[in-house]
C-alpha cells in the first residue's frame, strides 16, 4: 500500500469518525448557524431599541434657580418654533435636507445651588445641569451668553440629553448670529471665510475588512481545537492508541491524516461561519446597517478570505495537532491549547490595527502575516507578489516544523504510556539515548524557528537599508557562526546526537570533491543565464537593483581578502553546516532522497528572503543537496558554494575580469534593470554547461557505506517474508 | 525454530525524584511455535512492560527481542506485520462500527480495501460478531467488545498474538468464549503470548509458564515441572512459596 494509499485511509477514516460526533457537529455548524444571526441581528435590533428608546424619553434637566430654568425653556421653546417654521417652508420648497426633531419631551427642574445640581447628576436622578452665567441676552453683539453644562460622559442618557441641549443652543446661536449680521447689514458670509467638505474615500468593505478577519480566524481556530484534541489526547485517553501504534504504519502517516481531517474541519468550519456571516449580512436585513456605514460584501471578497484562511487553517491544525500530541488526557490538552490560543490571538491582534503593514518583520510572523495578508486582499490595496510568496512560503515552513514535531512526540513511549515515566523526560539528557542522526522534527523544528530570527536580525542589521551595506556583510559574517553552526551544534550535543555523522564531516572521495570543484566553478553559467531569462519574462524589481548596486559599491570598497571571507568564506561554511549538514540529516532520516534535497534545496531558498533570487538559490541548493548526498560529506558542496561565491563576488570586485573571456559587462551607467541581464555569448554557455554536466555526471556515484539509512516508509514495502 | 526470543531484556523508568527504576531485570526467554506461553505474576511484576517491550511499543534499555526471527527495534515494520497485539483495556472507536473498525485495521495492515472487507466478515462470522457488527463500538457490553478487539488483533491473521490479561474483568461466559478462541489460534498453529493473574486460568491454557516477580523470571516450565520442582500442587501455592523463598534468601543474603 502506497503512502498516498495509507494516508487516505487514515484521513477517511478520521473524518468519519469525528463528523459522527455530536460535539464537532454542534460546534461546527449549529454553532455558526444560529450564532451569527442571534449576534448580529439581536445586537442590531437592541442598539436600534435603545436608540429609540432615548429619543422617546424625557430629559431631566437640572438648572439652578426658577428664572434660569424660564430662559433655558424659552431657549427651547423659540427653538422647537423656528424647527417647526423651517420644516413648513421646507415642505413648500420641496427642499430636502434633514432637519432635528423639535425636543418635546423635557422636564426642567429648579435645584438651588451648583452644588446640587452636579449632586443630582452624579446619582443619575437627573441627566445634565445646565448653569447661565447672567441672564440671556440675544440681540446685543457685545455680549457673549456663557452657558455651562453639567453631564456624565460615561452615562448614554446623560451624554443624549447633552448633545440635544448643545444642539439646540447651536441652532439657537445661528440664528441670533444671522440676525446680528442683517441688522449691522453685513452678508451672511461675513464670519465664514472658509467652510470645509469631506468626502470620505475609505475602502467600502473597510469596516468589515479590518474586523473579519480577526473573528474568521477566531472561528478557524475554535474549529481545529476540538478535532485536534480528540484525535490525538482523546485517542490516547480512551485507550485505542496502544493498537494503533502495533499496527505496521509509521507515525508520521498517523499524524498527516489526522492533520489533514484537522485542517479540513478548521477550513469547513471557517466556511459554515463565513457563510453564515453573509446570511445574515444578505437576508437579515443587515446590510442596511452596513450600507449607512457605506459598505458592502461582494461574493468574490468571501471567496478571498477564505482562500486567505486556508493556509492560516493549516498551520493553526498542525500547531494544536503539535501541542495536543504532548498532552495524555483531552483535559490536560484543553489547558495546553488555551496559552496556543493567546499566543495566536496576540500577532493577530496587532495586525488587526490599522497602522501595522505587511511589510519587513510582519512578513515573516506567523500568524500576523496571514491576517494582514487577507486585510490587505480584502480592502483592495495593492498586494505584490513576493509577499503573496513569502507568507506562503513562510507559513508552509512553520507548519511543517510543527507537524514533524507531531509525529515526534505522538509516538513517544512516555506520552503512549502514561507509566511510562513523565513527559519532562523528554528534555532531559541523562535520559536521552545516543542516536547517530538528527531527526526530522529536530532539523524542521529548529531550522523554523531560526527563520523569523534570521529574518529579524537581517531586517535590524540593514534598518530598512539606512545601514551601510559594508556593515550588514560584517554583521551578517559574525552572526552566522553563532546562529547557524553554534545553536544547531549545541542542541545536536545536547539530544546526544553524533555530531560528526548529523553534520556529514568526512573525507569525500577525490571524485567528488573535483565534481565540487568543477560545479562551482561553473555554476555561475546556468545561473546567470536563468537570471536573465527571469529577468526578461518578469522584471527586476527595482528593490533587487537598488541593493545589488549597493552591495556592489561595498564590496569594491573593501580588502579583497575581507570580501573573499565576508561573501564566500563564511556562508559557504555556515550556511553547508546548516542546510546541507543539520537539516538535510534530519530529513534523511526519515525521508527518500529526492524529497529530502527538495525540501532542503527549499528551505535554503526560503532564508535568502529575495525572491527574485529564490529559483537560483533552489537551484544551487539542490545540487549542494546532491553533492553532500551522493558523497556522505559535505566538503564537496562547501568548495563549490565557496567558488561560486567568490567567482560572483571577484566578478564585481574586478568587473575587467569577465570581459577576458568575452563576457560583456554592463557600464556603471547603464547597470539599470536591463544593462544588468545581458545574456553570455555562447562559447561561455557551451563550457559553462559542459562542465556543470561533467561535475554532475562525477556525482552521480555514491559511496558505499553506513551513511544513508534506510528510511522508515521504505522499510513497509519489503517483501513479505515467508512462515 | 523459536518464534519469540527475549534475551536480558532490561527497561528502566525514570522516577520522579531523579532516579531510575528498574521494571524489567534482564529477561530472558523463548517461545515456539503454535505453544502458549503464560507470563504470571502479581501486580506491578513487570508484565504488562515485558509485554511491550515484546511487541515494540517500548524501546528496551538493554537487551534485545526477536519475533520470528526479527530484531524489534530494528526492524518494526516487519514485526508488526507479523503481530496481534491485544489489552484487556484497549479501547475501541466509539463512533465506528464493529465492521468498519476491522476494515480500517486490516488496511493498516496493508490490506485492500476488498481484501480487509473480505477478512472482517470472515472475522464476524468466525467469532459470532454478526449480531452486533453493525452497531457502534460504543454501545457494545465489555464482553463484546473484548470480541471485537480479538477479531481486530487477528485481521491480519498474525502467527504471533501477544495478550495482555486478555480476560479482565470479563464475567464467566464471555471469559469462556475468549478462551475458546486463543485455544483455536494455538491449534491453528499460533504462537501466543499471554499474561493473566487467573491461576487456574493459566493452569488450563498454557503450554509453558513463567513466573514474574520484580521484573525477574522465577521459575520456567510446564506445570508439571513447576508442581515437581516446588512440591506443591496448586500453581497459586507454587507461586506463594517460590515468592517466599526469594525473599528469604534475598534476606540471607543482604
Amino acid at each position: 500500500m502506497s503512502l498516498r494509499h495509507r494516508i487516505r485511509t487514515i484521513y477517511r477514516k478520521e473524518l468519519i469518525d469525528i463528523l459522527r460526533d455530536r460535539r464537532t457537529l454542534t460546534a461546527m455548524i449549529l454553532v455558526p448557524i444560529v450564532l451569527y444571526p442571534l449576534l448580529l441581528l439581536g445586537s442590531i435590533q437592541a442598539v436600534s431599541y435603545q436608540t429609540e428608546k432615548f429619543t422617546e424619553e424625557e430629559v431631566v434637566i437640572g438648572v439652578i434657580n426658577d428664572a434660569q430654568g424660564q430662559s433655558l425653556d424659552r431657549l427651547i421653546r423659540a427653538d422647537a418654533a423656528a424647527l417647526r417654521r423651517e420644516k413648513e417652508q421646507q415642505d413648500a420648497t420641496a427642499e430636502n435636507t434633514e432637519l432635528p426633531p423639535p425636543l418635546e419631551k423635557y422636564a426642567i427642574k429648579s435645584l438651588g445651588s451648583i452644588h446640587d445640581l452636579e449632586a443630582r447628576v452624579r446619582d443619575r436622578s437627573i441627566h445634565i445641569g445646565v448653569a447661565f452665567e447672567r441672564d440671556v441676552v440675544l440681540d446685543s453683539p457685545e455680549v457673549t451668553n456663557h452657558i455651562t453644562v453639567h453631564g456624565d460622559k460615561e452615562d448614554i442618557r446623560s451624554h443624549h440629553a447633552r448633545r440635544v441641549v448643545e444642539e439646540i443652543i447651536r441652532r439657537t446661536a445661528d440664528r441670533a448670529r444671522g440676525e446680528r449680521k442683517a441688522q449691522a447689514g453685513l452678508p451672511a458670509t461675513f464670519d465664514q471665510p472658509f467652510s470645509i467638505s469631506f468626502v470620505d474615500l475609505s475602502a467600502p468593505e473597510s469596516i468589515l475588512g479590518q474586523v473579519l478577519p480577526l473573528i474568521l480566524i477566531l472561528m478557524t481556530m475554535t474549529g481545529a481545537i476540538y478535532p485536534a484534541i480528540d484525535l490525538t489526547a482523546g485517542e490516547r485517553e480512551r485507550g485505542t492508541l496502544e493498537s494503533l501504534m502495533v499496527c505496521p504504519v509509521p507515525v508520521i502517516d498517523l499524524i498527516v491524516g489526522k492533520f489533514l481531517v484537522v485542517t479540513t474541519v478548521a477550513i469547513m468550519g471557517a466556511a459554515l461561519n463565513l457563510g453564515s456571516v453573509a446570511a445574515t449580512v444578505y437576508f437579515g436585513g443587515f446590510d442596511q446597517v452596513i450600507a449607512q456605514t457605506g459598505g458592502k460584501m461582494p461574493i468574490g471578497t468571501m471567496v478571498l478570505i477564505l482562500l486567505c484562511l486556508i493556509p492560516f487553517a493549516v498551520l493553526v491544525s498542525a500547531v494544536m495537532i503539535a501541542v495536543c500530541s504532548y498532552a495524555r488526557t483531552f483535559k490536560e490538552a484543553q489547558n495546553y491549547v488555551m496559552p496556543v490560543f493567546l499566543a495566536v490571538l496576540i500577532p493577530g491582534g496587532i495586525a488587526a490595527l490599522p497602522a501595522t503593514r505587511l511589510e519587513g518583520m510582519m512578513l515573516a510572523m506567523p500568524v500576523a502575516n496571514m491576517v494582514l495578508l487577507a486585510r490587505d486582499l480584502l480592502l483592495g490595496a495593492a498586494v505584490s507578489p513576493v509577499n503573496v510568496i513569502m507568507v506562503l512560503l513562510s507559513t508552509t515552513l512553520y507548519a511543517a516544523a510543527a507537524v514533524a514535531i507531531a509525529a515526534n512526540i505522538f509516538g513517544r513511549e512516555s506520552v503512549v504510556f502514561a507509566d511510562a515515566g513523565s513527559l519532562k523526560g523528554t528534555f532531559e539528557r541523562r535520559l536521552i539515548r545516543p542516536t547517530k542522526l538528527p531527526s526530522v522534527s529536530m532539523s524542521l523544528f529548529v531550522v523554523a524557528m531560526m527563520f523569523p530570527a534570521w529574518f529579524f536580525v537581517q531586517a535590524s542589521l540593514s534598518d530598512g537599508g539606512r545601514n551601510a551595506a559594508a556593515d550588514v556583510l560584517h554583521g551578517t559574517a559574525r552572526l552566522m557562526p553563532v546562529m547557524f553552526v553554534a545553536l544547531p551544534v549545541f542542541i545536536l550535543w545536547y539530544w546526544k546526537v553524533d555530531v560528526r555523522n548529523a553534520l556529514a564531516l568526512r573525507m569525500p572521495s577525490g571524485r567528488h570533491l573535483l565534481a565540487g570543484v568543477i560545479l562551482g566553478v561553473a555554476a555561475w553559467v546556468p545561473a546567470h543565464e536563468w537570471n536573465v531569462l527571469q529577468a526578461r519574462w518578469l522584471g527586476v524589481p527595482e528593490a533587487v537593483v537598488k541593493s545589488a548596486e549597493q552591495m556592489a559599491e561595498a564590496i569594491r570598497a573593501l580588502p579583497i581578502g575581507t570580501v573573499i571571507v565576508l561573501i564566500a568564506l563564511m556562508p559557504a561554511v555556515c550556511e553547508e553546516l546548516l542546510f546541507r549538514g543539520f537539516l538535510l540529516s534530519g530529513l534523511k532520516a526519515s525521508t527518500r532522497k529526492w524529497p529530502a534535497i527538495l525540501a532542503s534545496a527549499a528551505i535554503f531558498g526560503v532564508f535568502h528572503f529575495f525572491v527574485f533570487k529564490f529559483p537560483v538559490t533552489v537551484g544551487l541548493g539542490v545540487v549542494l543537496g546532491y553533492l553532500c548526498w551522493q558523497s556522505g560529506s559535505i566538503l564537496p558542496g562547501l568548495v563549490m558554494h565557496l567558488l561560486h561565491n567568490s567567482i560572483s563576488a571577484l566578478s564585481v570586485v574586478y568587473p575587467e575580469w569577465p570581459t577576458r573571456i568575452g563576457v560583456p559587462v554592463p557600464q556603471p551607467d547603464e547597470a539599470a534593470a536591463s544593462g544588468l541581464f545581458v545574456h553570455l555569448p555562447l562559447h561561455v554557455i557551451a563550457i559553462g554547461s559542459a562542465m556543470c554536466v561533467i561535475g554532475w555526471l562525477l556525482a552521480t556515484r555514491t559511496v558505499d557505506g553506513p551513511t544513508v539509512p534506510r528510511g522508515v516508509i521504505r522499510a513497509a514495502t519489503v517483501r513479505e517474508r515467508a512462515f | 525454530m523459536d518464534m519469540v526470543v527475549a534475551e536480558q531484556l532490561v527497561k528502566e523508568f525514570p522516577t520522579p525524584k531523579g532516579g531510575l527504576k528498574r521494571a524489567v531485570d534482564g529477561l530472558s526467554f523463548r517461545v515456539g511455535k503454535g505453544q502458549i506461553y503464560g507470563l504470571l505474576g502479581p501486580n506491578g511484576a513487570g508484565k504488562t512492560t515485558t509485554l511491550r517491550l515484546l511487541s515494540g511499543l517500548m524501546a528496551p534499555t538493554s537487551g534485545s527481542a526477536y519475533l520470528a526471527g526479527y530484531n524489534v527495534a530494528s526492524e518494526p515494520h516487519q514485526v508488526k506485520r507479523i503481530l496481534g497485539f491485544l489489552t484487556a483495556n484497549t479501547g475501541l472507536y466509539q463512533r465506528l462500527s464493529a465492521r468498519e473498525l476491522l476494515i480500517y485495521f486490516g488496511q493498516l495492515h496493508l490490506m485492500s480495501a476488498e481484501r480487509a472487507k473480505q477478512r472482517a466478515d470472515e472475522l464476524i462470522h468466525w467469532l459470532g460478531i454478526s449480531e452486533f457488527a453493525n452497531l457502534r463500538c460504543g454501545a457494545l457490553s465489555t464482553g463484546q467488545k473484548q470480541r471485537v478487539n480479538i477479531a481486530r488483533a487477528l485481521v491480519a491473521d498474525p502467527p504471533i498474538l501477544i495478550m495482555d490479561e486478555p480476560t479482565l474483568g470479563l464475567d464467566v461466559l464471555s471469559n469462556r468464549v475468549i478462551l475458546e478462541y486463543i485455544r483455536r489460534e494455538r491449534d491453528a498453529g499460533k504462537t501466543i503470548i499471554l499474561s493473566t493473574h487467573y491461576l487456574d486460568e493459566a493452569e488450563d491454557m498454557c503450554d509453558t509458564i513463567g513466573l514474574l516477580h520484580d521484573g525477574r523470571l522465577i521459575a520456567e516450565g510446564d506445570i508439571q515441572h513447576l508442581r515437581e520442582t516446588s512440591g506443591e500442587e496448586r500453581l497459586s501455592s507454587i507461586f506463594l512459596k517460590l515468592i517466599h523463598a526469594r525473599e528469604q534468601v534475598e534476606a540471607l543474603v543482604s
